[in-house]
């Protein structure tokens, strides 16, 4: 399975370099070997998964190492949708190290994994895989949001100080920047809302109680209001542009808070 | 084989010598027949633009000298020029030089506004030209060719015609860095005037659905409005029109602000917060430079237009410097194509050589061999040529490689 991971790890170290070099050269030869080696990287990481899946006998997101690899596969999935409605491929050079880097961890740590007894407990209800599942896609999705809100307020930035840096004229336009920031944020509330559900769910079905003030539990829901309201601001029109785009930015704070929460505080997210 | 170009650019020659020089199509297909001896000047082509007339040729190594004059005769008897005033303008490369100076001409480097696209067309045209005449052959086949493949290169991996320089296409670049797409965009043209009109007319070209025009004279708004297609609306009506505009272009002789921040403001509560873009090419300034510190709103006056530009003046100077170094990876490269296309035809005629001297053998031997099948025949024949082909192709490729590297010594040994 190593071996296999380093593969992957491989193909999208290739596609991050590629991805960088066709930014700052504007070479579309060097964006589409970075696509196709990030293709291959993502079939193999599927594989990975998979296989993870069916030696381990539960479901690959359970340990930190299994997390953030999924994380990464998850980051290239949303990556792939945002290339193939918008050919948005400046997002590629900084989407990509970012998926390296998050395998290259994954690899490292992989020696944590011995108590695979509660591990198959708890993935042997289905809604484990759901409510894991889906959380981590909505991550994904605001870090899509984070990214092209950043990219927004440098292009704001820079237009209204009149002054364009060599990065300006490679950045997609602000609309297009503005269309994927609301798009991914629409999706990653749907899911996140969805992945709350199933994990209050699951939890009532476990011990009979829907929250336990857990840390991880409180900045989800802070993550959610947050991004409620930047929908619901958004689409009132009143919060367009860079307020929107900071937004977007505060709201990943939250989204990291929420994901390392239950590491650093403790609490009723902590197994393994 | 010698690769001359000979002519006149906007930097070597007045426009006075450049207009006498150029070359009509017509011309030019004649001019190029007259050239071209097939024995002195074996190929030829001419680029005749307004910035530049150049003759490029190909001619025979030993004979160089005398082709080169054919090219200056052609050249100045045809227009009658005094000779000394001619050749104090006049450029000559031959050989790589001559190849860099066309690979530049075509990637725009040697253009009077670097990167400008039209020159490429202006060469490819001169190619056809060249076909339709005849006079073009193995060499400049492959030496333009080279040139639209250095020229793909310079333009999609350099940024040398990224960036507009010219103030009427800022208000296209801008706002497609704001809006993406100017399609189903709307714009407001107040005023009128050179810069203002062109700008608006670029506009259009990028495919904005709709133009207001607003003027004080309503004469010059039905005017616009006609020539531009477009509406022409009632200027004291100002700020009802403006929440519709997406683009504003302000180019008015008011000596005041004719689009105040409040105006700006209102305008944006109306458009629900779309972002809107306010270009102001008049002077004094007509629209409050307040307006550019309300979010989702770009204001952009005459200077800071003129210090964008100046700064894509300096990105395309830098990318310059890169495209240069294209430039320069493919002359190295034409040689070693030209040298392959130099051997070439030595190497098929040694090796029909060879294959002469097996079928020779073959017949002379013929008799002593008794009846054969003809299957029998056909084999032996196969036998001979591909035993004379497996010994001689070592020989041979090792022959092309060392000539396409240059490499005397071991052609000599």
């Amino acid at each position: 399975m190593r071996s296999l991971l380093l593969a992957v790890l491989a193909a999208y170290v290739v596609a991050a370099i590629h991805a960088v070099l066709a930014f700052v050269n504007k070479r579309r030869s060097l964006q589409r070997v970075s696509e196709w080696s990030m293709a291959a990287g993502f079939v193999l990481h599927t594989g990975a998964l998979l296989a993870d899946w069916a030696i381990d006998g539960h479901y690959p997101l359970f340990y930190l190492r299994e997390t953030l690899s999924f994380l990464a596969w998850t980051l290239v999935a949303s990556y792939v949708l945002v290339l193939y409605r918008y050919r948005a491929t400046a997002l590629g050079s900084f989407l990509l190290p970012l998926i390296s880097v998050l395998t290259f961890i994954a690899i490292v740590i992989r020696s944590e994994s011995n108590g695979t007894v509660e591990a198959r407990g708890l993935s042997a209800t289905w809604l484990f895989p759901v409510h894991t599942t889906l959380l981590l896609f909505a991550y994904a999705a605001f870090f899509v949001v984070f990214i092209a809100s950043v990219m927004y307020l440098l292009q704001e930035r820079e237009l209204k100080l009149k002054t364009f840096s060599a990065i300006f004229h490679r950045l997609p336009s602000l609309a297009i920047v503005n269309e994927i920031a609301t798009g991914a944020a629409a999706i990653g509330l749907t899911l996140l809302t969805i992945g709350i559900a199933t994990g209050m769910l699951w939890a009532s079905s476990r011990d009979g109680h829907l929250w336990h003030n857990d840390p991880k539990e409180i900045f989800a829901v802070l993550t959610w209001l947050l991004y409620l309201l930047l929908i619901v601001y958004r689409s009132s029109a009143r919060w367009r542009g860079r307020r929107a785009a900071w937004m977007g930015v505060a709201g990943f704070a939250l989204v990291l808070c929420t994901f390392f929460g239950a590491r650093l505080m403790g609490g009723y997210h902590v197994f393994g | 084989m010698s690769i001359v170009l000979i002519g006149v650019n906007h930097k070597s020659a007045p426009v006075e010598l450049r207009e006498l020089l150029a070359f009509s199509e017509e011309a030019c297909t004649q001019g190029l027949r007259k050239l071209v001896d097939g024995d002195v000047v074996r190929e030829g082509l001419i680029v005749s633009t307004c910035n530049r007339v150049e003759v490029l040729a190909e001619t025979a190594r030993e004979r160089l000298q005398e082709g080169v004059e054919r090219i200056t005769d052609l050249l100045s008897q045809s227009r009658s020029l005094p000779s000394d005033f001619f050749h104090k303008h006049i450029y000559s490369h031959t050989d790589d030089q001559a190849v860099r100076h066309l690979f530049r001409v075509a990637s725009s480097l040697d253009s009077m506004v670097v990167g400008e696209p039209q020159v490429l067309g202006q060469v490819r045209r001169a190619y056809s030209l060249a076909l339709e005449a005849g006079t073009a052959g193995r060499v400049l086949n492959r030496l333009v060719h080279h040139a639209f493949r250095v020229a793909k290169r310079v333009r999609t991996e350099t940024g040398i015609a990224a960036n507009a320089i010219s103030l009427s296409y800022m208000a296209v670049e801008l706002g497609k860095k704001i809006f993406n797409s100017l399609k189903g965009h709307t714009v407001l043209l107040i005023g009128a005037g050179e810069m203002a009109e062109l700008s608006a007319r670029h506009l259009l070209n990028a495919g904005v659905a709709r133009m207001l025009i607003a003027n004080r004279t309503e004469e010059s708004a039905a005017r616009l409005a006609q020539e531009f297609g477009g509406e022409a609306v009632d200027f004291d009506r100002l700020s009802s029109h403006l929440a519709d505009a997406d683009i504003v272009i302000c180019s008015t002789a008011a000596r005041g602000y004719v689009i105040t921040a409040q105006m700006a403001r209102e305008a944006l509560e109306r458009r629900r917060n779309r972002p809107a873009f306010f270009i102001d090419i008049s002077v004094p300034r007509n629209v409050d430079p307040a307006i550019g510190r309300i979010p989702n709103v770009f204001v952009f006056d005459i200077d800071d237009l003129e210090s964008v530009i100046s700064s894509n003046i300096r990105e395309r100077e830098r990318e310059a410097e890169r495209a240069e170094l294209i430039v320069e990876s493919e002359i190295m490269q034409f040689q070693q194509a030209l040298r392959a296309l130099d051997i070439g035809p030595t190497i098929g005629a040694l090796r029909q050589k060879l294959q002469d001297i097996a079928r020779l053998e073959m017949t002379r031997q013929r008799n002593r061999l008794g009846p054969l099948t003809p299957e029998q025949e056909n084999a032996i024949e196969s036998l001979l040529l591909s035993t004379v082909n497996k010994i001689s192709h070592p020989v041979l490729s090792h022959l092309r490689r060392s000539y396409a590297t240059n490499d005397s010594d071991t052609l000599q040994a």
